[in-house]
């Protein structure tokens, strides 16, 4: 039991006063010391070690240890070197502390007394609050979706001239500018870039493995098919690792050149195969056409990066 | 109200304290006892605070100029930059001040681990602060994409490929995110009101959340020394600890102001699906993960995944699991060894890579 204010304070040989306050520590929340008014409420405040408390037989006493005159050597209070637990922030201080000299009591509302089923009006309160969210789920949902679904864009771009391609077997890069049109937006023009490689027949073979290549539109209908024989082949400037952009490059370990993305280091051949790297499939081939005059045409198909199928993003 | 109010500043104070309670509240927040005593290291908390005040302050005022479209984004930062009296200057604290958001959340959730101080009774201020830490990686990743410069463009498309890589919702999310297919003004409209208006609301909510909670639970105080020792060694918050903070925060500000200084923001080339010759890379704190994704153990489409998003999600599960798993009261680092070697094996798992990246980047030019 803990020590009460206001309760008598007796030592062997008679009352000494009143508990007038109790000192906590700050890290134990234990009562540390009882401060004991002498007299009849105007002597001296007294401190006493917790451990001088003999015994608390109820709310309106306590007995102390030792005669009165033990009593008098205790040190007299200095309030100045406490503060009220009201001044402080001590976490649970309240918890475990049972010190008021009584309960604070106030009147219930009339109206509040004896209203029957106080749950059925919470349970309705978050019913309507349900009622008021859900239909604005679809709509947000709706509205936040908007933009995030479009039909693939199938037309056809001129990206330049394959009589700039010198030698076989060696990644060109082809950039070409294209209208891009978002939204309310006006229609902007973003440079983007492509590789083409004139290929012998083993790599049109690696490439396309002796079949043609077809293309499908989201509905599933033929766009365009790759010649098996065609000797230009068109790639994704894409990496399909992460979907940076990759770069021909000649290294030591590859002097005759290599695709090589600058991000991951993935490192692809002339025929789009992975060599190293963490790429999970091979350089993404687009849907090309040359015409006699050497015009190089593409659909600009851009395919989810990371991922070992082709998934159409674009 | 303490006596009679002798001039009118004294009955303002007065007044408002009648109706307010000031003077409680300004007592409960300075005096709260701290165990065995302030420390310059619980001063990184309090920087966190200071830094992200600062982030607010100057991301309020670079939006007197800038313009979220893809259109103007890349001219009105170069018009902070090179034409706004001290547009450089904010806008370069700005940028810094992240970076010094990420290496004192290192610094602060490091602290917090090596005391031992997220078990019982204090797991949930751990966990909130997890999220935390979640929202300064989103400010991050969003702050990023803004200037619209060939580096945003690509870190923007490389990190949202990576969420991608999700399970169920992946491809969901990074729609969400780009607003379409690829990535253009609806991403920057998206990550423009994620980074301005979500991500600082929900800041906000959460760090208020952990300081009521840490309140709550009171501060964890020192890992060694007997209940007698811890008490004789105890004071408020304020004066010390108060004193330590604002010195460490004048530090930070300082530092920060210097790096400012030293190597103020430039931007690239304006983005473009065409990189040209700029190799693309994320921010420094990034860079680790990075590098780790370009090992031959994260290659092909079930090591990507690992690499990119088991690895790191079971980490930072791992992480909000830790005082569930780790029972033992013990809190002292010393006789918490698998904690000690952990910690010092996931530092120097960090720094090999970043610094691997870095030396990566010679071998690219």
């Amino acid at each position: 039991m803990q020590p009460k204010i206001k309760a008598k304070a007796r030592c062997a040989d008679g009352e000494v006063g009143s508990i007038s306050k109790v000192i906590v520590d700050p890290l134990s929340l234990e009562i540390s010391h009882v401060v004991v008014r002498e007299g009849g409420g105007r002597g001296v405040d007294r401190q006493v070690p917790i451990g001088q408390v003999q015994e608390i037989p109820n709310e309106e006493e306590i007995i102390l240890r030792g005669s009165l005159e033990e009593f008098r050597t205790f040190p007299v209070l200095d309030r100045e070197a406490y503060v009220t637990h009201h001044d402080v922030e001590i976490a649970h201080l309240e918890d475990r502390l049972h010190v008021e000299p009584g309960e604070i009591l106030v009147p219930s509302p009339r109206l509040e007394q004896g209203v029957p089923r106080r749950s059925f009006f919470m349970n309705m309160t978050h019913a309507i609050g349900t009622l008021i969210t859900l239909p604005l789920v679809f709509p947000v949902l709706k509205y936040i979706m908007k933009p995030m679904y479009k039909p693939f864009d199938n037309s056809w771009f001129s990206v330049g001239n394959v009589r700039k391609i010198r030698k076989e077997n060696i990644g060109y890069q082809f950039k070409f500018t294209r209208g891009f049109k978002e939204a309310f937006m006006p229609e902007q023009q973003i440079e983007k870039n492509i590789w083409v490689v004139k290929a012998t027949p083993e790599v049109q073979k690696a490439v396309y493995g002796g079949k043609d290549k077809k293309f499908y539109d989201h509905k599933g209908e033929l766009v365009w098919v790759n010649k098996a024989k065609a000797p230009y082949i068109g790639y994704s400037g894409k990496c399909p690792h992460l979907g940076c952009g990759y770069k021909w490059r000649r290294t030591k370990n590859f002097p005759d050149g290599v695709f090589l993305c600058p991000c991951h280091l993935s490192i692809y051949d002339e025929a789009g195969k992975v060599l190293d790297g963490p790429a999970p499939r091979p350089l993404d081939v687009l849907p090309m056409q040359v015409n006699a005059a050497g015009e190089v045409q593409i659909i600009d198909v851009e395919y989810k990066a990371g991922v070992k199928g082709q998934i159409r993003l674009l | 109200m303490n006596g009679n109010p002798t001039n009118v500043f004294e009955k303002v104070v007065d007044f408002v304290d009648e109706r307010v309670g000031l003077k409680t509240i300004q007592a409960k927040m300075l005096n709260e006892p701290v165990p065995g005593g302030s420390r310059w290291a619980y001063a990184f908390g309090s920087c966190l605070l200071f830094i992200f005040i600062m982030q607010v302050v100057t991301g309020i005022l670079l939006m007197f100029y800038y313009v979220p479209s893809t259109d103007h984004a890349y001219a009105s930062t170069q018009y902070i930059i090179h034409e706004v009296d001290y547009g450089w200057f904010l806008l370069s604290y700005h940028f810094w001040g992240s970076s010094a958001m990420v290496v004192m959340v290192f610094a602060h959730m490091s602290q917090v681990f090596l005391w031992g101080a997220y078990k019982k009774p204090r797991e949930l201020i751990w966990l909130v602060g997890l999220a935390l830490f979640g929202l300064v990686m989103a400010f991050g990743f969003t702050g990023y994409l803004l200037p619209w410069d060939q580096r945003a463009y690509w870190a923007t498309v490389v990190g949202v490929e990576i969420m991608d890589k999700t399970p169920v919702v992946g491809d969901f999310l990074s729609r969400f995110l780009k607003g379409g297919p690829t990535p253009g003004q609806m991403t920057l409209s998206r990550f423009f009101v994620i980074h301005v208006m979500i991500l600082p609301a929900a800041l906000m909510g959460l760090a208020g959340l952990h300081l009521f909670l840490f309140r709550k639970a009171g501060p964890a105080g020192p890992f060694r020394g007997t209940p007698e020792q811890i008490k004789a060694k105890t004071d408020y918050f304020f004066p010390r600890q108060v004193w330590k903070d604002i010195v460490a925060m004048a530090t930070v500000f300082l530092i920060i102001c210097t790096l400012t200084f030293i190597e103020p923001v430039t931007l690239l080339e304006e983005a473009t699906p065409d990189p040209g010759d700029y190799h693309p890379e994320p921010e420094w704190y990034f860079l680790f993960l990075f590098q780790m994704l370009r090992l031959k153990i994260f290659a092909g489409e079930f090591g990507q995944f690992l690499g990119a998003v088991a690895i790191p999600g079971a980490f930072l599960g791992f992480l909000a699991a830790l005082p569930f798993l780790d029972r033992s009261p013990e809190r002292n680092i010393f006789k918490r060894p698998i904690a000690l070697i952990g910690w010092i094996a996931i530092m120097a798992v960090i720094l090999i890579f970043t610094v691997s990246a870095i030396l990566n980047r010679e071998f690219l030019d």
